[in-house]
């Protein structure tokens, strides 16, 4: 390949020019066409799974439809649907700023509760894996019916913590608004803890792979194991931090458990005509409008504070990069000084005077 | 690295838009290839016999048959097609009988293979919806609230079935007087038949009468008759330490009261066939609640003076020997009162008694009141309604499935999946009046009591039989209405605790109940659904509407 530095603009439009006419060599085209091919399930599950159903849902939210069983009728209603939700339907607002408070809530309980028990089981303990299993279970249980049952039974709540008191003690303090999801998540504690299995694994993963000289050398320099887990344990869990938080909030959201998901069911079945698919629909993208926006409020909040060491070493390669190029800046300018020395002096306009001794 | 943090943003908020967007929609089928931007289409297909081979009505042409396992003679109509068909039943009702009458009525149509598929009811409508959306609609459904049938036009018109065939003129009076089932629409159409019927009853512990030295009334008491002997049997400084109280309730008065009072009454809240008038409704309302306040009611379930009262948590008024009279559901006798564990257990004499009527020209004679009737219907994609229908007919008012049902009950070997003998299981009663079915159902029904209790039941029974059924089975809109109004700003609890007095939303509640009754009629039957309605009927929902708005 020609050394494009020193080609001119011309020479650089005519070489992509044929490059574009060349052909690609057996190999790199049967690389291509594998490349393709292992793309080709992701294409057809995310057009199938994906930007079908959400078209589709959106198609939905426009229209008031019924389910008869000569087929689905469709009637148009732009944004109706929206609109009826907005203005009419006071359900869907109260247990929208429930689902908000608790969300906010719920999730830094959940990431901490299972940054602390990724660091406990990471620690060698005898029966690491027994205990590994024993938090992961939950995940199994809380997805499902089961779930359902068990805090019918009072399984949710800690047996422990006056609940009613507590709820008593927030609601004279906060406006019941606020009070009533705060008081929901003391009383169903066990389950929200229940939720940070996944949360739990992906943390030890992430401890797992921090650098163990890292520690040997902060402890020499006569680190404790406070400012270990702050300077060194805590930078390096940062982008697991975000994921964990993203998906508990996604988790959280897209519960069975959720009164919204279960508002937006019933709608879904609802025998009042006004309602259904339709009005389901637009619930569904009403809320996950929200969701989004809560999501990117907490990736905002957890993505954009940058590590303080690579913003160090950032600044170190910048200051070394400007030292170079004022290296080469001064080098070029001694080089062309030089230059120009020299020919004023062939053309003698430079007289030498000599500083040798026998000169005199 | 700003690159990958956009993108990883982008895919977290695809992943969380997907997840939660999709969930409104089926993203799957359309049935029928009816998608059109009108019920027009869907309108075409709504009245029985527009589908298939079926015959249109029932031309009671029949031959008797037997078949094993029964010595009755099962009636086997000519127009039934003799092809080899399958028909689906889809039903919350006890799955154990339903499946058993399946089996009879395959035999005596050996052509007809019956698919049961049962539902809870909790999860039912959840379900059929699935189904009907998976273009695996059954061919006949049982339904509880009317609305979710009708606005999903889940129901063909079997008019023409119902008014060709003998068997219909011998229901109970009011199917037919009240056009219980038939949304009263002018037009004379049918769309769902009563297939379990519980009548509504009072019962009354006549120990704690006899203890309390009070009379037993007769069948043909009065609204203030009951009252009375709630109020003389509430002895709240009783000589054994435990109080007595007048009244164990499940169903509210209020309910029974608004049918009572009137016999032009053919709904709940004082419906008339067209109109609301709440003003009836008010008084019962007013009455129960002052009962409440009184301190008439025994205590409820799972609550601290039912602990203070009877010593447990858990407990229930009908087992503790001191409240008098019961406002409990019909099957609670049968699948309670009268197990043989219960008997054993508790020193009870109940009995029931028709719900007594406000007037005493009503009370002398048979009246209307509040029955549990869940219903039934062809679904508009059967392609065999004429056989349908039979098997409808067998499963809920037919002579030859009422005997069948009758056999079923009286064997009590056959179990449900608790062990429990059918007949303690939810045994509802005949909606036919045919008087054999009625001895095998009294013989069953009454087997181990004394002649003065057969008696009593027997009395009971013929006085039972002018059900009016609650108001979302039979009533377009009215669950709108409470859910939307009645149900959102809690009146019965507003009345109850004495903070409103019922009378004061008589007039606004009127409002509200005609409208989205207006409504309802004509989103439902009007031209964008079934198109029924006639011009007239359609420019009276209008203004009902617009009047009421």
């Amino acid at each position: 390949m020609a050394d494009t530095k020193k080609m001119s603009r011309k020479e650089k439009k005519e070489l992509k020019e044929r490059m574009k006419h060349l052909k690609s060599g057996k190999l790199e085209k049967r690389y291509a066409r594998m490349g393709y091919i292992f793309m080709i399930p992701w294409f057809i599950g995310a057009a199938v799974f994906l930007a079908y159903p959400l078209g589709s849902s959106f198609w939905y939210a426009l229209n008031n439809i019924r389910i008869t069983p000569l087929g689905r009728i469709f009637n148009f209603v732009g944004h109706g649907n929206f609109t009826q939700i907005l203005i009419q339907d006071p359900d869907f607002m109260i247990y929208l700023v429930d689902y908000l408070t608790s969300t906010i809530i719920s999730v830094p309980i959940i990431v901490v509760f299972a940054l602390i028990i990724a660091m406990m089981l990471n620690m060698k303990i005898k029966g690491k894996g027994f205990f590994r299993l024993i938090f992961f279970l939950p995940v199994i249980i809380v997805s499902g019916p089961i779930l359902g049952m068990l805090n019918a039974q009072g399984a949710g709540s800690v047996s422990a913590i006056d609940t009613a008191a507590l709820s008593g003690a927030i609601g004279s303090v906060l406006p019941e608004i606020i009070a009533k999801p705060i008081s929901d998540v003391f009383s169903n504690m066990i389950t929200t803890l229940w939720y940070s299995g996944v949360q739990i694994l992906i943390f030890l993963s992430g401890l797992q792979k921090i650098d163990k000289s890292m520690y040997e050398a902060a402890k020499i320099d006569g680190g404790s194991g406070w400012e270990c887990f702050w300077k060194i344990t805590l930078p390096n869990l940062k982008s697991m931090i975000l994921l964990n938080t993203i998906y508990t909030v996604v988790f959280i959201s897209n519960n069975s458990e959720n009164p919204i998901i279960v508002l937006i069911k019933d709608s879904m079945f609802s025998g009042t005509k006004e309602k259904g698919y339709g009005y389901a629909s637009a619930m569904a993208w009403l809320y996950s409008v929200v969701v989004l926006i809560l999501v990117g409020l907490f990736a905002l909040l957890l993505a954009t504070r940058k590590d303080q060491y690579e913003k160090q070493v950032k600044r170190a390669m910048k200051a070394r990069k400007r030292e170079k190029r004022n290296k080469q800046r001064i080098e070029r300018r001694n080089r062309r000084n030089a230059r120009r020395i020299e020919k004023q002096r062939a053309k003698g306009k430079i007289t030498t005077h000599s500083t040798k001794r026998e000169d005199y | 690295m700003k690159k990958s943090r956009i993108l990883s943003m982008l895919l977290a908020g695809c992943l969380a838009v997907s997840a939660l967007a999709g969930c409104g929609g089926n993203g799957g089928n359309t049935a029928g290839g009816n998608t059109g931007n009108s019920g027009g289409e869907a309108a075409a297909n709504t009245g029985a016999g527009g589908n298939g081979g079926s015959a249109a009505s029932v031309t009671n042409d029949f031959e008797l048959v037997t078949v094993d396992g029964s010595t009755h003679q099962y009636k086997k109509y000519k127009d039934v097609t003799s092809d080899n068909i399958t028909l689906t039943y889809f039903h919350f009702d006890q799955d154990e009988t339903v499946k058993l009458l399946a089996k009879r009525f395959m035999q005596i149509y050996p052509n007809i293979t019956v698919n049961v598929q049962y539902e809870n009811v909790s999860t039912y409508n959840t379900t059929l919806s699935t189904l009907v959306s998976n273009n695996q609609s059954p061919d006949i459904i049982m339904h509880s609230d009317c609305d979710y049938a009708l606005s999903n036009m889940l129901l063909s018109d079997i008019s023409a079935y119902w008014n060709s065939d003998d068997e219909t003129k011998n229901v109970a009076d009011t199917i037919n007087s009240a056009g219980l089932g038939t949304y009263n629409l002018e037009g004379g159409m049918r769309y769902s038949v009563p297939v379990k019927f519980f009548p509504g009853a009072v019962f009354i512990d006549r120990n704690v009468l006899e203890t309390l030295n009070l009379k037993v009334p007769t069948q043909q008491w009065k609204w203030a008759d009951m009252i009375q002997l709630i109020k003389d049997a509430t002895v709240l400084n009783s000589p054994d330490g435990q109080a007595y109280y007048g009244l164990g309730y499940y169903n509210r008065l209020d309910s029974y009261y608004g049918i009572a009072a009137r016999q032009d009454i053919i709904g709940e809240f004082g419906f008339n066939g067209k109109t609301f008038d709440l003003s009836q409704w008010a008084i019962g309302e007013q009455e129960f609640a002052n009962l409440k306040l009184g301190g008439y009611i025994a205590p409820q379930t799972e609550t601290q003076a039912m602990e203070d009262w009877s010593g447990d948590w858990e407990g229930w008024a009908g087992n503790t020997g001191h409240a008098a009279v019961f406002s409990e559901a019909f099957w609670t006798f049968q699948n309670t009162w009268n197990t043989p564990a219960y008997k054993e257990a508790y020193n009870l004499d109940i009995v029931p008694y028709v719900i007594p009527a406000v007037s005493e020209a009503d009370a002398g004679a048979d009246h209307h009141s509040i029955a549990t009737i869940d219903y039934g219907g062809i679904t508009t994609s059967c392609k065999y309604p004429r056989e349908a229908y039979e098997l409808l007919k067998f499963m809920s008012f037919g002579i030859d499935g009422w005997y069948t049902r009758c056999e079923i009950y009286s064997d009590e070997t056959i179990v449900n999946a608790m062990g429990t003998a059918l007949k303690y299981d939810v045994m509802p009663v005949p909606i036919t009046k045919d008087q054999g079915v009625w001895d095998e159902y009294i013989k069953v029904f009454c087997a181990g009591m004394d002649d003065e209790h057969v008696g009593l039941w027997k009395d009971y029974f013929k006085s039972c039989m002018q059900p009016i059924s609650f108001g979302w089975t039979s009533i377009a809109g009215y669950w709108n209405f409470c859910d939307e109004y009645f149900n959102s700003i809690g009146i019965h609890d507003l009345v109850d605790n004495g903070t409103a007095q019922a009378a004061d939303y008589v007039e606004e509640a009127n409002r509200k109940a005609n409208y989205y009754h207006a409504q309802a009629m004509l989103d439902y039957f009007g031209p964008s659904a079934y198109n029924v309605l006639s011009e007239s009927e359609i420019a009276e929902y209008e203004k009902m509407k617009t009047d009421n708005q």
